[in-house]
């Protein structure tokens, strides 16, 4: 029985419930997506209240990471899930830590803006902030869609963003870099967006967790230490 | 699974979706929102000279699922047949106390005990259908209280098998014998013939303990259903089913009520050390 | 391969062999009785040669002898010197035959033993015949001719095909005849006997009005009309059955007159062939289970004595079971259980074990004169100083072996109602049913085997009862059944007969033993087979309640 014919349980409360949990999932996904738009938006154009909004709104995120890990402790607790249903909880309560995470990376990032508004803009790095920061909002909404659909592929071509993701940070903090030995004033101002890099870098790492997680949840299979290689293989066999 | 597709590939879903909603959802219920069916006050239970229940204070909430839980001999099982009169049939078994079914004390005298079990149906461990056909079984409780017209006999049996949810597995062969059936779908049949009478609450001893698996799932789905038309209160062995299908769980041991509490709360934080060690199996 | 003892013993291999040693006894016994009673009994309706010889008798001189062979005994030369015999010195056993003679009338005795060696030119002429007679046993002989009143209508060779011609319009008019006397007069009979008791019952009422008497004289008038009307034809029938008879030589050389009024059946044994014989020992079977005996019981058939034991049974398990059950279920369900309770259980276990006759005793003391002679007083008034129900009958017959087998019933349904499963009367209790609806409803139901299985051992005891039986209502021969088509058709009243006693009354009161023993054990093969069918019945019935109510076994 895979992971996407939980819909036949004798016990349709079960079904509820697991279906509950799902869909609240995908509703903080939702959230934390739109936090890290919102959030580089903000520092793109400098708007300081729309930075205010994602510190806020950030906190929606953690109230509902609680709820979440509520519903499965007692998803636990009362169905003793097994099998593709224990791998749906188990995967959603890490998957639902890594929203969290992005979550308090993109208040990092809204942090990060007012403090800029207050010292002065960056005169560099926006352009790749812009840039990278549409790398990994879409890289989270396909794991987010691969979770949804249980789409193993989708995961993987998540986890191979990564990459390129990682390869556009170190070129962008090497430019930054560059930079900044050139002007040393602005080494304050450059290192905050270098911060906002990295957690953008972050925020992508945490895409790819959830991607792993998701293919963990439909193949019952670790790769979170496997290279690509070794995972697109694995994905193969078991086909 | 459609649903939840369109729901994802659309935009992403902004800081306006209002969470307090889900967290509503998730918050537990408490005893003191739901309405009282059952009330027990200072039930004490002497089995001759030897006291096996000391002192019971409960209430039964109404249209929910009550789940009594306890080591063998904790009196569990004792307590559920105080609430429809069944220790009468033992002969050296002596109440103090009182139940109270909508304000009327079950133990006051000049009480019609068989009235008092049309009211209080009672489905018992293992399935005890009566060696006649499966139609005659559903309408034995209507037989005997004289409704003999085949008419309502027909639409009640009908009801009670769909409401059992075997309707669709027995409605070519009502006339068979209810023995040829499986041991799950004679449980079902004995529900069907329990719910036929129209009894306010539903006892159920242990219903699935001589089944399989699979039929035991179907019973708690069974249950799960029930409970929006009947007060229901089971007592099980099995910690997990009291989990799957109670909304309230109490926690008996020696004749004591230890814990009673919501099933979420009971299974997740229990107040007491003594239900904390039963449930996660360190009692002994 | 050699095995010690020892290990033998170890691996408990003497006892399987005990225990099928046992077994196996047993079965040779069953098989064996069975075996014997058949043997001894169904042979003896096959139709033996009748065998000719010359017999030289002790005064020298030679004379014929007619009959069939019987049995073969060797006796001691000494004991035939003592009774008159010379035998030659030097020989100490001599073998002899028991030869069935017939012709009791003409010779005096039915058998007779022959010195096996003073039989001489043993044979075996087609000619001899053998007729079974309503009086004086069987004829054997020749057919010399056969007389329509004082003529000779047919004598030699064709004398045989015209007697049975005239045989079977003879054996006719008898059916008529018997018909006439048996069923019509006496339902008449019993018709005006009802009449004298009605009037008598008017009168000791002091109701004797002329209207009714009007009434019970207009119907003993059509009676008697009907009566005078039968006779008529009785007296027509007796003239034309007795219009032919037949001359006949027997071994003596006698010629006798024998009327074909007399006559039951006529053949030739020595010139039947194998399918002919196979038919007469049919007819001979069909007559035995389905006709009234003749002759002090020793031919003819037993049909009154089936007849009587199945209907007594009968009545009996009607009488038993609901006594018996609802006696168990007092006991079991509504007493409270305790020393009281103990001590009725242990006194009706012990009834179980009193001697039969003492029920017999209890019988004819208790329930015929005093309950029986009560009953007279206060009901049968009219019919007094004969008594009616003050003497042995069928009823107490049955209601006598009823207590006797009432024990069995009530523990086997005590055991069966205490098979019933707790959980299902609760399952009843449950629903709103008081105590009695779970009863009647679903125990009782449920333990219906198990009462079956108690009438079941309650017909195998009460069938094969014979002792107290002769005290209460069983006779040798009863003028009527106790089941007929004249009102009120079952009558508790009368006396019966019954298989048990019939092989009594045949084997040791019959004044003809050698001819009566064949039929002893042809009585006891069907008291077996109908004691056997009795029980199948019950067990029939039995199994098909057990399939519909077969226990809840989990």
């Amino acid at each position: 029985m895979s992971a996407n014919s939980n819909g036949n349980h004798i016990s349709q409360q079960f079904d509820t419930e697991l279906q509950e949990v799902k869909d609240h999932v995908l509703v903080m996904g939702g959230m934390a997506e739109k936090l890290v738009i919102d959030s580089a938006q903000a520092l793109v154009n400098g708007d300081t209240s729309l930075a205010e909004t994602v510190r806020e709104a950030e906190q929606n995120v953690d109230r509902l990471q609680v709820t979440i890990d509520e519903e499965c402790t007692r998803v636990i607790a009362k169905r003793q899930p097994t099998a593709s249903d224990l791998r749906l909880i188990v995967a959603v309560t890490k998957i639902v830590g890594d929203l969290e995470r992005i979550g308090d990376e993109a208040e990092k990032i809204a942090k990060i803006t007012q403090q800029l508004a207050e010292e002065g803009q960056s005169p560099r790095g926006y352009i790749e902030v812009r840039h990278i920061s549409q790398h990994v909002s879409k890289m989270l909404h396909d794991a987010l869609d691969a979770f949804a659909r249980l789409d193993t592929d989708m995961a993987l071509a998540v986890m191979r963003e990564d990459k390129s993701v990682d390869a556009e940070y170190k070129t962008a903090t090497r430019s930054l870099m560059t930079f900044m030995m050139e002007d040393t004033r602005n080494i304050s101002s450059v290192l905050n967006v270098m911060w906002v890099l990295r957690a953008l870098e972050r925020i992508g790492d945490h895409a790819r967790n959830i991607s792993e997680h998701i293919i963990y949840m439909v193949k019952g299979k670790d790769v979170r230490h496997a290279s690509l290689q070794e995972t697109k293989e694995i994905l193969e066999d078991n086909k | 699974m459609s649903e939840m597709t369109s729901s994802s590939a659309g935009e992403p879903r902004g800081h306006a979706i209002d969470i307090s909603a889900i967290e509503r959802a998730a918050e537990d219920r408490t005893l003191d929102d739901e309405t009282v069916a059952l009330t027990v006050k200072d039930l004490k239970l002497y089995y001759g000279e030897k006291e096996a229940l000391h002192g019971i204070d409960m209430v039964i909430p109404q249209k929910r699922v009550t789940a009594f839980i306890g080591p063998s001999g904790c009196g569990k099982s004792t307590l559920l047949r105080c609430f429809n009169r069944m220790n009468d049939l033992v002969d050296s078994c002596r109440i103090e106390g009182e139940i109270r079914l909508e304000n009327m004390n079950i133990y006051q005298k000049g009480i019609d005990v068989a009235d008092l079990r049309r009211r209080v149906g009672m489905v018992f461990q293992k399935p005890n259908p009566f060696p006649k056909s499966i139609y005659e079984n559903v309408a034995y409780g209507l037989r005997i209280q004289g409704i003999n017209k085949k008419r309502v006999l027909d639409e009640t049996v009908e009801w009670a098998l769909k409401s059992a949810a075997l309707w669709e597995e027995v409605k070519d062969r009502l006339n068979d014998s209810a023995l040829g059936l499986s041991g799950g779908q004679q449980q079902r049949l004995v529900i069907a013939r329990t719910v036929a009478v129209k009894p306010e609450v539903l006892l159920l001893d242990e219903p699935a303990s001589a089944l399989d698996p699979l039929s035991t799932l179907k019973i708690e789905e069974l249950i799960h259903t029930l409970k929006n038309e009947y007060t229901i209160v089971i007592v099980t062995h099995n910690m997990q089913q009291a989990a799957r299908v109670s909304d309230y769980t109490a926690f008996m041991y020696m004749g004591d009520l230890i814990e009673f509490g919501s099933t979420n709360q009971l299974f997740t934080n229990p107040a007491s050390k003594q239900t904390e060690d039963y449930i996660t199996g360190r009692y002994g | 391969m050699r095995i010690s003892v020892r290990e033998w013993t170890a691996k408990g291999d003497p006892y399987v062999w005990m225990n099928a040693g046992a077994v196996a006894v047993s079965l040779v016994m069953v098989i064996g009785l069975l075996a014997l009673i058949a043997g001894r009994g169904l042979a003896h309706f096959w139709p033996h040669a009748i065998l000719e010889a010359d017999y030289l008798n002790q005064d020298g001189k030679s004379m014929l002898l007619i009959g069939e062979q019987v049995e073969v005994e060797s006796v001691p030369a000494d004991q035939l010197r003592s009774g008159g015999v010379e035998v030659p010195p030097g020989v100490n056993f001599m073998d002899r035959w028991l030869i069935k003679t017939g012709n009791r009338d003409v010779l005096g005795a039915d058998f007779r033993w022959f010195l096996a060696d003073n039989i001489r030119n043993i044979r075996y002429p087609e000619g001899l015949m053998t007729l079974e007679r309503r009086e004086w046993g069987d004829f054997k002989g020749y057919l010399l001719e056969v007389k329509e009143g004082d003529t000779t209508v047919a004598s030699g060779e064709a004398a045989w095909d015209e007697f049975l011609v005239r045989l079977d319009r003879a054996l006719d008019l008898y059916d008529q005849i018997h018909s006439i006397e048996k069923t019509e007069i006496g339902s008449i009979n019993y018709t005006i006997e009802r009449m004298r008791l009605r009037e008598r019952k008017l009168e000791l009422e002091g109701e004797k009005t002329p209207q009714a008497m009007a009434d019970i004289e207009a119907i003993r008038a059509e009676e008697n009309a009907k009566y005078e009307n039968l006779q008529q034809d009785l007296i027509d029938l007796y003239a034309q059955i007795n219009r032919d008879k037949i001359v006949a030589r027997a071994m003596n050389g006698d010629e006798v007159e024998i009327e074909l009024s007399k006559i039951v059946r006529a053949f030739r044994p020595n010139a039947m062939g194998i399918g002919d014989k196979i038919g007469h020992y049919f007819s001979k079977i069909w007559e035995f289970v389905s006709d009234e005996p003749r002759e002090a019981n020793t031919e003819g058939g037993i049909f009154p004595a089936i007849y009587g034991t199945v209907l007594m049974v009968i009545v009996m398990s009607v009488l038993v079971t609901p006594l018996g059950v609802v006696a168990a279920v007092y006991l079991r369900e509504y007493a409270t259980q305790g020393t009281l309770t103990r001590i009725i259980r242990i006194a009706v276990n012990n009834l179980a074990g009193v001697p039969s006759i003492v029920y017999g005793v209890f019988g004819l003391g208790f329930f015929i004169y005093f309950l029986g002679a009560n009953i007279d007083d206060a009901f049968y008034q009219e019919a007094l100083p004969s008594p009616t129900f003050g003497t042995p009958g069928l009823m107490w017959a049955s209601i006598t072996l009823a207590i006797l087998t009432l024990p069995v019933v009530i523990v086997a349904t005590e055991e069966g109602l205490a098979r019933i499963p707790r959980s299902v009367r609760e399952g009843s209790l449950a629903l709103g049913a008081t105590k009695a609806e779970t009863l009647w409803r679903v125990v009782i139901p449920m333990a219906s085997p198990a009462m079956m299985t108690g009438v079941i051992l309650a017909i195998a005891r009460a069938a094969g009862e014979v002792a107290p039986l002769m005290l209460v209502g069983v006779v040798k021969l009863a003028p009527s059944l106790p089941l007929d088509g004249n009102y009120p058709y079952l009558h508790l009243d009368q006396k019966f007969m019954h298989l048990g006693f019939h092989i009594y009354d045949v084997g040791f009161q019959s004044p003809n033993v050698e001819a009566a023993r064949p039929l002893v054990y042809a009585t006891a093969l069907l008291l077996v087979i109908v004691i056997a069918l009795l029980n199948l019945f019950a067990v029939g019935i039995r199994n098909h309640l057990r399939e519909k109510y077969k226990a809840l076994e989990m």
